[in-house]
């Protein structure tokens, strides 16, 4: 059921909190678009904007990956994070203490391959600890990394960070030199103050295109990674890991393997901040970064890749929205309040909504089991075939169940009970 | 300085370590969850007693170089902690349906909203009691130790504290109840034991003796919103070392991490320091990565001895 061919359907399918998602989305995104056009709003800003929305998105799949599938507690998102940001900034950027100079590209393969590698250096002597010693060690491993950064002058220009960073297409045929080509626009909607598109709005273009691709590819990459067999021998480690390792799985290569994943995910993330922002310092590594990814994980719905994306950006509007918070005459100093209105939301979503907002549930269901006007059919992989000769109408509905999986409950309901009609 | 410069002053930094650690265990064994909230618990202390001190001011005498004032409000910033944490156990805690996890979870959105509203009101600046530095002690000098009057009162004080908490758990009727409660909880509760109350009077007493160690953390260094956040990291540390739940183990915990991490200049001048090793020996690591390897010697003690030093076995 798609919105394309059946708009009405796929409307009346939705759920009541992703109606009210889907309507306040529509709401904030035509609020900004008018901001944008009576010019309150610049629009290389707005772009930035954009770019960080993805890349809030983009870490809290990370986070996805490894808390909202596996339920690992990973308190290092700021490292990953850090790493990726610095192995780019560090070979590209032209005042890199050790190499620079090199093709953004190399920046990327080398920030995530430092990721790699960090991950497999944490998550070897944490993973196989309990929930909540993971989440200090991973804490205090983070903090770790953040003092050596801070403190190895000669590898990381320590305090002062990087600067001199090229933007993403450095070097690239076409698209290095696409910003200046571009003519300037100047679009008159509302008299007096018109919209100017400038070189650095070009480049904010390139930006929100790179974080774009980033983004969709890391999310039909879960989408379809959760949704597989591997993925549902990860919800079954979230939710009972004796059950899995009493099915014979070797949970600790799972949990690793989850956990290198939404690590790799988190410095994508990072390498993609270099070039957004052109500057890397050790305050990036501030715990307060992993802190605000959780909020987006967690108020989106553990294990929903929906959710994250709209934590991303409710967490950007808090980041970014009191900053203007100031202009509307309330003295109040915007970082208090980002972190007590960051607070609040943990405190309100934990009280009265703990599986946030949009937690997984057609996710879950493998796509052909989920509509009612084909046949159900089984997955290719990762189900046994079984013995009944011919599927008969029932057994399509224990299919369904099948494809389900071992997911939480709820899921199975819905498609069994409400759908099937 | 000198080997015992360095261990006095890892004495004052263990006495302030000791009292957070103390508290995080109590807790992390009786409410049962990693309370991230518990190092801004110190800092709701440090700013409640800063508040008093500026209101009443000296009162007259002194003790040890603090005035008179000063204790009052060291009490009143005991009592804000010890009120502010049963609040939010009351108010956000206990109407919670969550596993430790969510509770984990929760209590890092108190120890923001505690945070930011001591920011709100007092800035991110670093601030002082308005008691004038004193000088080192003359007398021990010579020996290299240079410790005011003030680290000597912080010595004393966290002892005191230390002592009333052991005669508190070892003799008192609602020592043995909260003993019995960290042991098992279900067996306590069906003994008749109010266990609502207990897990009340824990929070009391650890917020109570975390807000003291944050009172003395300011007097020791400065204030600011982040001081307890920062030291959070350390006294995990330090409860992990001496083993979770048991206060005893914190104490130990608390006392040796503190020394570690005042004693970490030494790393690089071993040679010096110990005896049958070469004078030119040492392991360059700086004063900078103090933090850095309490953390280590947490994860380390986590995979090798899960349970602490003094923690038991695992069952």
């Amino acid at each position: 059921m798609s919105l394309v061919s059946d708009p009405v359907a796929w409307a009346s399918e939705l759920t009541r909190p992703e109606t009210w998602v889907l309507a306040s989305s529509v709401a904030f995104a035509v609020a900004l678009f008018g901001a944008l056009v009576v010019g309150a709003l610049g629009p290389t800003y707005f772009l930035f904007l954009v770019g960080l929305a993805g890349m809030y998105a983009l870490l809290s799949f990370g986070l996805n990956a490894q808390w909202g599938f596996t339920g690992l507690i990973n308190f290092s998102v700021a490292a990953f994070f850090g790493v990726g940001a610095y192995g780019a900034a560090l070979l590209t950027a032209d005042a890199s203490p050790v190499a620079g100079g090199f093709s953004p590209l190399v920046g990327l393969v080398v920030g995530l391959l430092v990721a790699l590698v960090l991950a497999l250096l944490i998550g070897i002597p944490t993973l196989r600890l309990r929930a909540d010693y993971l989440a200090i060690a991973s804490l205090g491993l983070a903090e770790v990394v953040r003092l050596v950064v801070l403190n190895e002058r000669w590898l990381t220009n320590g305090s002062a960070g990087l600067r001199g960073i090229p933007s993403f297409f450095a070097g690239w045929p076409v698209l290095s030199s696409f910003p200046e080509t571009m003519p300037g626009l100047r679009i008159t909607v509302v008299p007096g103050s018109p919209v100017v598109l400038e070189t650095p709005f070009w480049e904010a273009a390139l930006n929100v295109v790179v974080i774009v691709a980033f983004t969709l590819g890391t999310y039909a990459v879960l989408r379809r990674v959760h949704q597989s067999p591997w993925g549902r021998v990860l919800r079954t480690i979230r939710s009972d890991e004796d059950l899995a390792r009493a099915l014979g799985k070797h949970t600790y290569a799972f949990k690793m393997q989850s956990f290198v994943l939404g690590s790799l995910i988190m410095a994508l993330a990072g390498v993609f901040y270099t070039h957004l922002n052109l500057y890397v310092g050790p305050g990036d590594l501030d715990p307060i970064t992993t802190f605000y990814v959780w909020v987006a994980a967690i108020l989106g719905g553990s294990g929903s890749n929906r959710g994250a994306l709209f934590g991303g950006i409710v967490v950007v509007t808090i980041r970014e929205g009191t900053r203007f918070l100031n202009d509307l005459a309330i003295p109040v100093d915007p970082a208090p309040l980002r972190l007590l209105l960051i607070g609040v939301l943990i405190l309100v979503v934990m009280r009265y909504r703990p599986q946030g907002i949009l937690p997984p549930q057609r996710e879950l269901i493998w796509p052909a089991a989920r509509s009612s006007t084909e046949p159900a059919t089984s997955p290719e992989t990762g189900v046994r075939t079984r013995r009944a000769p011919e599927p008969t109408a029932d057994a399509d509905e224990r299919d369904v169940d099948t494809a389900a999986g071992v997911s939480e409950g709820g899921t199975t309901d819905r498609t069994g009970g409400e759908r099937d009609e | 300085m000198t080997v015992l410069g360095y261990v006095a002053n890892g004495l004052v930094f263990s006495s302030i370590i000791v009292l957070g650690s103390i508290g995080l265990s109590l807790v992390y064994s009786i409410a049962d969850f990693a309370n991230f909230a518990h190092g801004d618990t110190m800092t709701v202390g440090a700013y409640a007693a800063l508040v008093t001190f500026g209101a009443v001011g000296g009162l007259g005498g002194a003790v040890l170089g603090l005035p008179y004032g000063f204790f009052l409000a060291l009490l009143v910033g005991i009592a804000a902690g010890a009120v502010v944490a049963v609040a939010t156990e009351r108010l956000i805690y206990e109407p919670l349906s969550a596993d430790s996890i969510g509770l984990l979870i929760t209590s890092i959105g108190v120890a923001f909203v505690y945070r930011a509203v001591i920011q709100i009101g007092f800035g991110a600046d670093f601030t002082r009691f308005e008691i004038g530095a004193l000088r080192p002690i003359e007398w021990l000098i010579p020996y290299g130790i240079r410790v005011t009057r003030h680290d000597v009162a912080i010595v004393a004080s966290a002892v005191v504290l230390v002592v009333g908490l052991h005669v508190l758990l070892q003799y008192t009727d609602l020592g043995r109840k909260m003993r019995a409660m960290a042991d098992n909880p279900t067996l306590a509760r069906v003994s008749g034991i109010r266990t609502r109350r207990i897990r009340y009077w824990t929070w009391v007493i650890g917020a109570g003796l975390a807000a003291a160690g944050g009172v003395f953390l300011g007097l020791f260094n400065q204030l600011s919103p982040r001081m307890g956040f920062n030291l959070l990291l350390v006294i995990f540390a330090a409860v992990i070392l001496g083993g979770i739940g048991s206060v005893y183990g914190a104490m130990l915990g608390g006392f040796l991490i503190g020394m570690i991490n005042q004693l970490t200049p030494l790393l690089s001048r071993l040679g010096e320091v110990l005896p049958l090793v070469p004078d030119g020996f040492g392991i360059p690591i700086g004063i900078e990565y103090a933090n850095a390897i309490a953390f280590v010697i947490m994860v380390a003690v986590l995979l090798a001895r899960p349970t602490g030093i003094a923690g038991e076995e695992a069952v």
